[in-house]
């Protein structure tokens, strides 16, 4: 029997080539998406689970809120919690502390810069990192130990077993040893911890405050733990010995904010977005991403179902003789609908093989578009494949159910005596066709709204100019330096102006009128900053160095910080840092400019020039021309100036462009998604437009004899589905609108979304639709009646 | 064998109601072959559907074997069809996708016949229809005579008690058409009962007797000498 239906299936699908191959390069399409989104999601979910204490391990986390209500969520926490906990709470087995950092490496003439952690000793007791070389016991345990990983050692020592050998590492301005301990073997990349190089947690200094925030914290529960309770316990300790801390900030600075400790499972850690991952950890993802992605495959299999639920109904006709004899012959309903999934099963089946050549294909590109590192042998894993069958097996039942239902039950006396119609108005079928087109649509509508804000983003006018700036990172420089490298570089005439920041971003808070709390972010510049990126000043002066008084006394603020200030006459004002009793008096207003990222407001800014504070990065502006010989040479002034830093540039314009990667990305996905959607969508449409005018063939010929013009029957045949798509793309608009406008409430600085974009998604999907439909509707309009009424 | 008593069936749509079968009463005995004669539209098909128990009378009885059938669910019919039952019909209704043999396998496949049984019953039959050399062939690839001894050979492989011929010969030449007919009427002498529709004095003079029809009745029965 199986044997039967397996053959009849097969024949069926031989001799419908075209639609095979429609509904076969759809849902492998669509099951490949969905491989690919499911690898990704196992990946998330994955995520630290190797470390065989994953369960027990949690990391902790402090909501910092402030007398206004407003909370701040920080994953970093001092030192004071890790031994203080541990030592009070008997449900604490274990801390370990890791604090992300960056060392400039020595080796020979070269100079290297390398990412590390500092580690408590028994970072290996905790997290699980297998060895190559060393034993983890005691690696840590010297003050001039490190470990690195087997990439890492590689880079320095080649293939041969590092132990025991140095590195010099700049520690206090002064290269010291370290004596190599062990090697790890590569993090895995599926792990929030990545290990680089790491080293005792003594070489930092040990801090004694409560309320510094610096670092990842991590405790071993005991199995079995309250952690709500847990979490009580913990703040009971925390206010006990914290208590003159608390107060002391509350009196000295005025400091009034509670802070709460909390627990953090390690595995929930990766997908939380309610704590940033810094400080050394890595990798944290926004589960948003997995929602999009998955809705955006389930999307695309779904319009390939739909396509071969129509597909197979509207070509229920042609099957309705071999129904009726199967019927006749004894062949029972229920057998006949096993008999019509079966068919369902081997297309899904011949999808579902062609689909895992297809995610080999694409993992490379998916790979790019998500942000991942994953390998095909991934998919070997038992919960993956038993996923794979799963949704083979809901793809055959989906795309086969219904259609086994209906042509299961259909009359044999009708089917045979050929009395069976097409009949009814196929509500069904027109309703999935409109589901595909709004699908389409929506996605469509949602490409070109991410195109147009991503170019609003790219050319937007940032208030200052970054054509030509080099911009050096400069950590670690010997700052008293700095005027001798502007000036030799300035010899040259290509270059045209030299200056430098702080690096990063820094934020502090200071006393405004009187006793105001002001919060903003600081810039250490000296007097070429403004000028060099061309940013007006809009009130007053810049920073001079004739101005004596200008490095001790003076700063600039931005527009943004009047505002918040609410300063009507801003020059003169004086900015009171009243934890180290500094006063200073602003001398300009600079003009607001998005030296951040645009997916953030403008803060209020303050420059000073104030002389203690270091530089972390340089600003080269030069000329257009000759623009290699100019970077050949600020390498080599560089590297003769401080030999021991690593020479790193990158151009200021290309930096910027960076920010907006996540973007670049999202519009790729979706434009992706949206490409394969119309796709699909269209086989399908071209499938039953075939069908259509095959059926109305007679119709058709009628038509024509009677004198009808073959435009008249294309009009005819293409408007019924015109029609569909024109509905289709009205229930995608509104949706699509308030998607869009959700998404770009993420960005202070955005398009308006205007009914431009509707239309034109509206005519894409719609000429689409009208060309895949009419080649079919041509053909048969210009077809002889003759032949067509003969045969019937 | 089979006695069917005042059976109605009408046909309705939105506006009419059509009397396919007006308290049609007929009686078939095992062994014979009857003939059903009659113009277009006096319900000589839609007798014949029910009697294959294709479809439903709205009333009337219809005893099968000494069994009433007359409500019988899907189920039960497509049993007691399988099993006593075999169709002919006038444009063969074959399925296109199964070669001769496979064609002529399904009913056997769909009354659970094991597989080596099957061969040999297949081979049999379609020996004695004379196109066993066309075994592997498709529908499209035979001529009209043959698909309908192919038509016939699936009709018979089951060894049902009664074969219902729906103008077998309706498509065919007339030397074909009377080939057909030898083989009805070999069957009918080894024990085979056989209704027969057509629209031809020529075959229906093979039967034994020949009821004619005339808007859903009875208007004559000639007993053939």
């Amino acid at each position: 029997m199986i044997r039967n239906y397996f053959k009849t299936a097969f024949r069926n699908l031989w001799r419908n080539k075209g639609f095979s191959l429609i509904n076969i390069v759809g849902l492998s399409v669509g099951l490949a998406c969905c491989m690919l989104i499911f690898l990704y999601t196992m990946d998330e979910v994955s995520y630290d689970r190797f470390n065989v204490n994953a369960s027990n391990i949690y990391h902790l986390a402090v909501d910092d809120k402030s007398p206004d209500g407003q909370v701040h969520k920080f994953s970093s926490t001092g030192d004071m919690p890790g031994p203080n906990f541990k030592r009070q709470l008997p449900e604490i087995l274990d801390f370990v502390r890791i604090q992300g950092g960056s060392y400039t490496i020595k080796r020979g003439n070269e100079v290297f810069d390398q990412d590390a952690l500092h580690v408590d000793s028994n970072f290996f007791s905790v997290f699980t990192f297998p060895m190559v070389y060393g034993k983890p016991q005691h690696a840590l345990d010297d003050l001039h130990s490190i470990v690195l990983s087997e990439e890492v050692a590689e880079k320095y020592f080649g293939k041969e077993n590092p132990v025991g050998k140095t590195l010099e590492l700049k520690v206090d301005d002064k290269f010291q040893p370290f004596t190599v301990t062990a090697v790890t073997r590569k993090s895995p990349q599926n792990s929030s911890i990545k290990i680089k190089m790491l080293l005792p947690k003594k070489v930092n200094h040990i801090d004694n405050q409560w309320l510094n925030f610096f670092q990842n914290t991590f405790f071993v529960i005991k199995p079995g733990t309250n952690i709500k309770q847990l979490d009580a316990k913990i703040n009971k300790v925390f206010l006990t010995d914290a208590a003159s801390e608390i107060k002391g900030n509350a009196d000295k600075y005025g400091d009034k904010n509670k802070r709460t400790f909390s627990l953090q499972p390690l595995l929930e850690m990766h997908t939380s977005t309610d704590y940033p991952a810094d400080n050394g950890l890595s990798d944290q993802s926004n589960p948003m991403y997995s929602y999009i992605l998955s809705g955006i495959a389930l999307f695309i299999l779904a319009i390939a179902c739909i396509n071969f639920v129509n597909l197979t109904v509207a070509r229920s006709l042609k099957r309705a003789k071999e129904i009726g004899i199967r019927k006749v012959i004894g062949g029972q309903r229920k057998q006949l609908i096993m008999q019509f999934l079966g068919e369902s099963f081997i297309l899904s089946f011949i999808a579902f093989v062609l689909s895992i050549v297809l995610v080999q294909l694409a993992l490379p590109v998916f790979n790019t578009l998500a942000n991942k590192a994953l390998a095909f042998s991934y998919l070997l894993s038992f919960k993956l494949v038993a996923g794979y069958i799963g949704i083979f097996l809901l793809t055959g039942l989906l795309a086969g159910f219904y259609p086994a239902l209906v042509l299961s039950g259909f009359n044999p006396v009708q089917t045979l005596y050929n009395r069976t119609q097409y009949v009814g108005k196929n509500y069904l079928s027109k309703g999935l066709v409109i589901l595909q087109f709004t699908l389409a649509t929506f996605l469509i509508i949602s490409t070109i709204t991410i195109y147009s804000q991503f170019s609003y983003l790219m050319n937007f006018d940032l208030g200052y100019n970054d054509k030509n700036v080099v911009s050096i990172t400069a950590w670690g420089i010997d700052k008293t330096k700095l005027p001798l490298f502007k000036s030799e570089l300035l010899k040259d005439p290509s270059i045209l102006r030299v200056t430098a920041d702080q690096g990063g971003r820094w934020g502090t808070m200071a006393h405004i009128n009187g006793n105001q709390q002001q919060m903003f972010d600081m810039k250490h510049v000296d007097e070429d900053y403004l000028p060099l990126f061309k940013v007006p000043i809009v009130k007053g002066r810049n920073f001079s160095k004739a101005m004596v008084s200008d490095s001790a006394k003076s700063i600039l603020v931005n527009e943004e910080f009047v505002k918040q200030a609410g300063w009507k006459n801003p020059i003169g004002q004086v900015v009171d840092f009243f934890y180290n009793k500094q006063k200073y008096t602003v001398v300009g207003i600079v003009k607001n400019y998005h030296f951040l990222s645009l997916t953030e407001k403008t803060p209020a800014i303050l420059y000073t020039m104030k002389p203690d504070y270091p530089f972390g990065n340089i600003f080269v502006k030069i000329s257009d021309k000759n623009k290699s010989e100019s970077l050949n040479h600020i390498q080599k002034e560089f590297k003769a100036l401080f030999p021991f830093i690593p020479y790193q540039y990158k151009f200021k314009d290309a930096e910027v462009a960076e920010q907006y990667d996540k973007e670049a990305k999202w519009k790729q996905i979706v434009t992706f998604g949206a490409v394969l959607t119309i796709f699909i969508s269209c086989i399908g449409l071209f499938g039953l437009a075939t069908l259509s005018a095959e059926r109305r063939r007679k119709e058709i010929g009628i038509r024509k004899v009677l004198g009808a013009s073959v435009e008249g029957i294309v009009r005819k045949l293409s408007t019924d589905f015109a029609k569909l798509v024109a509905i289709a793309a009205i229930i995608a608009v509104p949706a699509a609108w308030w998607a869009m406008h959700k998404w770009l409430e993420n960005y202070p600085y955005r398009i308006d979304i205007n009914a431009w974009i509707f239309v034109l998604a509206g005519a894409v999907v719609l000429f689409i639709a009208l060309v895949t439909v009419s080649y079919q509707a041509i053909r048969a309009a210009i077809a002889n009646p003759v032949n067509s009424l003969r045969t019937e | 064998m089979i006695k069917i008593t005042d059976l109605e069936k009408f046909y309705r749509t939105e506006e009419v109601e059509t009397i396919a079968l007006n308290k049609l009463s007929i009686h078939v005995n095992t062994g014979e072959f009857v003939a059903i004669m009659g113009p277009s539209g006096c319900g000589k098909s839609t007798l014949l559907n029910i009697l294959g128990m294709l479809d439903d009378p709205d009333g009337g009885s219809y005893v099968f074997n000494g069994v009433e059938v007359a409500h019988f669910n899907e189920r039960k019919r497509a049993d007691l069809r399988k099993h006593n039952i075999g169709f002919v019909f006038q444009s063969f209704n074959l399925i296109d996708e199964l070669t001769v043999f496979e064609n002529v396998e399904l009913p056997l496949i769909y009354t659970g016949v094991p597989s080596s049984e099957r061969v040999k019953r297949v081979e049999e039959v379609l020996d004695k229809m004379q196109i066993m050399h066309r075994r592997n062939h498709y529908p499209q690839q035979l001529s009209g005579g043959q698909q309908q001894r192919v038509a016939i050979a699936r009709a018979v492989v089951n060894k049902p008690k009664l074969i219902l011929a729906d103008e077998p010969t309706g498509n065919l030449d007339s030397s074909n058409g009377n080939d057909v007919m030898e083989l009805l009427t070999d069957l009918n002498e080894q024990g085979t009962t056989i209704i027969m529709v057509t629209h031809s004095e020529h075959d229906a003079r093979y039967s034994h007797r020949i009821i004619r029809l005339l808007d859903g009745q009875t208007v004559m029965e000639n007993i053939m000498i």
